[in-house]
């Protein structure tokens, strides 16, 4: 239909001319909702003050997104209008956009209400004596009831029937029987249509949910219900996506243009997920900060944030080289031993002595308490190659040989504390240069990437713009957007550079020279406000109630760290091969043991450095530290892509794995949840999380 | 003990080949050489010892006694790595790719191409894309896109992939080990097709099948191994494909050939 409206035939200018409307439609809503924020009229977060004039950031930038937004809208419009054939590809686009974000705006009342919904059901309130007082809500709850318990029935009652027939050996003659064979494998018809009743019910219970959750407003610490969302988001969502199936299916006559707009959106979005072994984690990464952030309005706080943050930093630095090995096809259960002998072992270096090299200063302590963990993960690795025991049996042992380490050492469960030896915590004074240098490193490293992406985005757009009039109708407009993605990929750079500078003006001038005094197990993992005597050094607008620890900027950097090394280095490339097809790897001169023991070393010493960080943050140990924390490691894992059986997996994706375990913690909370449901909805995730994998890369294989 | 190389032109050079695993002999002093730019099938039934023969070679397992030449130097192969310096390529039925890695990341594994930023070694992987690709175009081998996985593709396709990265990085010797014992008819036709492809860039191959009728086709000589000991060599334009495959099922020399095979076995 839209391929006529496009050739100036009649019978498709119905449709052709609705879309164009439709998008001159949503093209004045962008332009409407920039003005309505750049003017004041919809404040959006916090303002410092009430002047209308006096917009913050958060405006700013979706005030510009909403102008570019129209704009894309309105050419899209005009193409239409001119008969330009790749407008259908950009209708395409803007209405899947479109619609995307209608379902946003529908979600955040949704989620909201379904999350009330159930706390009050959890709360013991008789929400039927509340439902009754709404005579249509009475209704709905009364239809939901009857057609669920309808549908119910008749799937036990199916059920039933096929498990007779199954269990008892002498009848099964019978399944030849017409009648019988239908209970044996009823027909898909039945099925659905029962599920459908199922569905309608739910539907009609939600209704009247939605009818009584208001009459408790505040009960929980979830976002209060605001029903007018409720119009707009359906005003968006449902003409966007009837016009994104009208437009989706296309038969073009050339094969190049058909192959253009035959990738819609959502194909092209399947595409691109499946190319990454994380394809889950950033789903599920995606759909549960939305539903977080839509739920309640703690979890953008700061302070929530970064609490988060730091409760899954540590187990997240673990979790990089729990992938490293799980890719090269091993598996290492004794981590949260490990964690335990180095944590013992950096506190009695610092308190009680070794008996070669006495008491130790706090630096020099953790590097030999690492040195300690490398040498454990070594042991691992070494019996694994020697014994050819399965590493699930090995580290199994390890993990009950290390524990013992502990329980030994440590008698009588008391806890080793710091202060039990020292009244303060240690201090050294660093020069301020040397926090000058860090962040001219930080520059040189910004400015070594600008000096990489630019260029590239540059001569990507100049080429882009020089065969603007070849690519067709929309092909000055597509040189545009690129040259859009430079500016803000160029301005995002320049920020951090002013950041970086400023840091380095503010050490150099305002107390150049001097020393700082910092706490040693700060410069591990201390709060960022509890560097430097101002608290300054960031020289970042932190909020002071907000937890940020330092384990949060070291584990970013490792996991930047270890992806170029998995990734773009021929010792990756091996250990993908190691634990993608070991004779291989072999045949092709890589020696894989070596892999595997480097692998088991890399996870051991970072998990020393995990130690570290806990450590520091409460100077104590108990003979039990790290126990359970080797299968939460594993799940953050696993649900970051890895596969169990080796050969695939990706260090952003133990990131996301790692992010999605602490969202959830901080997040249940939160919304107030009990926590006791939390390790069951971890594993809910984990196993939706790889399904999802394993569905999205049989769509690539398709 | 060094015993004289019985082939001096000859590209490998095995004499006298024993192997024992604890009692058990699996070779009995066997001779086996190859030719520069021959096709040589090595056939026997399954437990003859032709796969030993051949680990000897690359290096998985050591020889108990006995003497390699190859490239007409006395050489000691002590593991896998040996035998790849030496400029043998082994593809193997099962074992000869990754099947979750990228064509391009297969094709140089081992031996990737690299640039130094100070003390780290990064892929280069535009070198890395367009050499893979154009080198399997080199021996007719065409693929789309040297990012997408192997476990994707055929296992035709595989070994031929295989087989033109051991061209490309000039081995000398190729060794295919049952390389299409798994393959449709077709696709066993393009492996056979990228063996000849091999041989003339100048390589050698050795062809290990239990199935006279793939490699009668290609190979130019073939060697027989009957229970530890070598039966005999024969020429292709000696044998038929019948006699061949009577004798690795029946373990004897046909009357007509017996004669044949030791003036080979002495003149050699």
């Amino acid at each position: 239909m839209m391929q006529a409206y496009l050739d100036r035939k009649t019978e498709g200018s119905a449709l052709g001319t609705a879309i164009t409307l439709l998008m001159s439609a949503f093209a004045l809503l962008g332009a409407a909702a920039a003005y309505l924020i750049l003017f004041g009229w919809l404040p959006l977060g916090e303002r410092v003050n009430v002047l209308r004039s006096d917009i913050n950031i958060y405006e700013t930038i979706v005030a510009i997104g909403a102008i570019l937004y129209a704009a894309a809208c309105l050419r899209t419009a005009v193409g239409l209008r001119q008969r330009e054939r790749a407008s259908l590809r950009w209708s395409q686009w803007m209405l899947f956009l479109t619609a995307m974000l209608g379902g946003v705006i529908l979600l955040s009342v949704i989620i909201p209400t379904l999350l009330k919904f159930a706390l009050l059901l959890g709360q013991n309130i008789d929400l039927r004596a509340v439902i009754n007082e709404n005579s249509l809500a009475a209704a709905a709850l009364a239809i939901g009831e009857g057609l669920i318990s309808i549908s119910l029935l008749l799937l036990s009652l199916l059920a039933l029937l096929a498990l007779f027939v199954f269990l008892i050996p002498p009848l099964e003659p019978l399944r030849e029987v017409e009648g019988i064979r239908y209970i044996v494998a009823p027909p898909r018809r039945l099925i659905q249509a029962i599920v459908l009743v199922f569905a309608v019910g739910i539907v009609f219970m939600l209704i009247a949910g939605v009818y009584a959750v208001p009459l408790y407003p505040g009960v929980t610490k979830i976002r209060d219900i605001e029903e007018h969302r409720l119009l707009a988001g359906l005003l968006i969502f449902v003409p966007a996506l009837l016009g994104y199936r009208q437009v989706r299916q296309v038969r073009e006559e050339s094969d190049e243009l058909r192959r253009a707009v035959a990738l819609t959106p959502g194909k092209f979005i399947r595409s691109e997920l499946a190319k990454s072994p994380s394809a889950g984690a950033i789903i599920g990464f995606i759909a549960i900060f939305m539903a977080f952030t839509m739920a309640t309005d703690l979890f953008l706080e700061p302070s929530s944030i970064a609490s988060f943050l730091s409760n899954v930093a540590t187990k997240g630095v673990i979790a990089i080289g729990v992938t490293y090995l799980m890719i090269s096809g091993e598996f290492d259960l004794s981590v949260g031993s490990i964690l335990g002998v180095t944590a013992l072992s950096f506190m009695l270096f610092m308190t009680e002595g070794a008996p070669v090299v006495g008491v130790l200063d706090p630096i020099p302590a953790a590097i030999l308490a690492i040195f300690v963990a490398l040498v454990l993960g070594a042991v691992n690795g070494i019996l694994l190659i020697t014994t050819r025991i399965p590493s699930f049996i090995v580290t199994l042992g390890t993990l009950l040989a290390y524990r013992a380490i502990t329980l030994v050492a440590i008698a009588g469960g008391r806890i080793l504390r710091y202060k039990d030896f020292y009244a303060d915590f240690p201090v050294i004074a660093i020069s301020n240069i040397v926090f000058v240098a860090l962040a001219v490193i930080g520059l040189l490293l910004t400015l070594f990437s600008a000096y990489r992406v630019l260029p590239v985005l540059w001569r990507g757009a100049r080429h882009a713009w020089s065969v603007q009039s070849d690519n067709g109708d929309f092909g000055t407009t597509s040189a545009l957007a690129r040259f859009v993605i430079l500016a803000v990929v160029g301005l995002i750079l320049l920020a951090i550079l002013i950041w970086l500078g400023a840091v380095v003006s503010y050490h150099l001038s305002a107390s150049g020279g001097q020393l700082v005094e910092v706490g040693y197990f700060d410069l591990f993992n201390g709060r960022v406000l509890a560097i430097g005597s101002e608290g300054d050094f960031f020289h970042l607008d932190i909020p002071r109630d907000a937890n940020v620890r330092l384990a949060i900027l070291w584990w970013f950097i490792f996991v930047a760290f270890f992806h170029v090394i998995l990734m773009n280095t021929p010792f990756g490339n091996s250990i993908f091969a190691a634990g993608g097809n070991q004779g291989a790897a072999r045949a092709q001169g890589v020696n894989v043991d070596r892999v595997k023991v480097q692998n088991f070393v890399i996870v051991a010493v970072l998990t020393g450095i995990a130690a570290i960080y806990e450590t520091a943050r409460n100077p104590g140990v108990d003979p039990l530290k790290g126990q359970g924390w080797e299968l939460e490691v594993i799940a953050m894992t696993v649900i970051g892509g890895a596969l169990l059986t080796g050969g695939y997996g990706s260090v952003v994706g133990s990131l996301l794995g790692a992010l999605i375990f602490g969202m959830l913690q901080t997040g249940l909370v939160l919304v107030g949840i009990e926590s006791r449901l939390f390790t069951g909805t971890v594993g809910v995730i984990i196993i939706a999380a790889v399904v999802l994998n394993t569905f999205v890369r049989g769509a690539q294989r398709n | 003990m060094q015993s004289e190389q019985k082939n001096p032109d000859a590209l490998v050079d095995m004499i006298d080949i024993h192997k024992y695993f604890g009692s058990v002999q699996v070779l009995r002093g066997v001779d086996f050489h190859v030719d520069r730019q021959e096709i040589v099938g090595l056939l026997g039934d399954n437990g003859a010892g032709k796969s030993t023969l051949i680990k000897v070679l690359t290096g998985f397992h050591t020889l108990t006694r006995g003497q390699i030449y190859f490239d007409g130097d006395a050489v000691s192969i002590n593991s896998p790595h040996d035998a790849r310096e030496l400029g043998i390529e082994t593809v193997h039925q099962d074992l000869a790719l990754v099947p979750l890695m990228s064509i391009a990341r297969n094709f140089w594994l081992g031996q990737e191409p690299t640039y130094q930023v100070g003390p780290f070694r990064f892929l280069d992987k535009n070198k890395m894309a367009s050499e893979s690709i154009h080198a399997l175009a080199d021996v007719g081998i065409h693929i789309r896109d040297s990012e997408e996985t192997v476990g994707t593709m055929s296992g035709g396709e595989r070994q031929s992939i295989a087989i033109g990265r051991a061209v490309y990085f000039g081995k000398k010797l190729l060794i295919l080990d049952e390389p299409t014992s798994a393959l449709s008819v077709g696709e066993t036709q393009k492996v056979l097709d990228y063996t000849i492809a091999a041989k003339e860039k100048g390589m050698s191959v050795i062809f290990i099948t239990h199935n006279i009728r793939h490699v009668y086709e290609v190979a130019d000589r073939f060697t027989i191994i009957e229970r530890g000991h070598k039966l005999g060599d024969f020429y292709k334009s000696e044998v038929s494909e019948n006699e061949v495959a009577d004798m690795i099922v029946t373990g004897q020399i046909p009357e007509r050939l017996r004669l044949y095979a030791e003036n080979l076995g002495e003149s050699a």
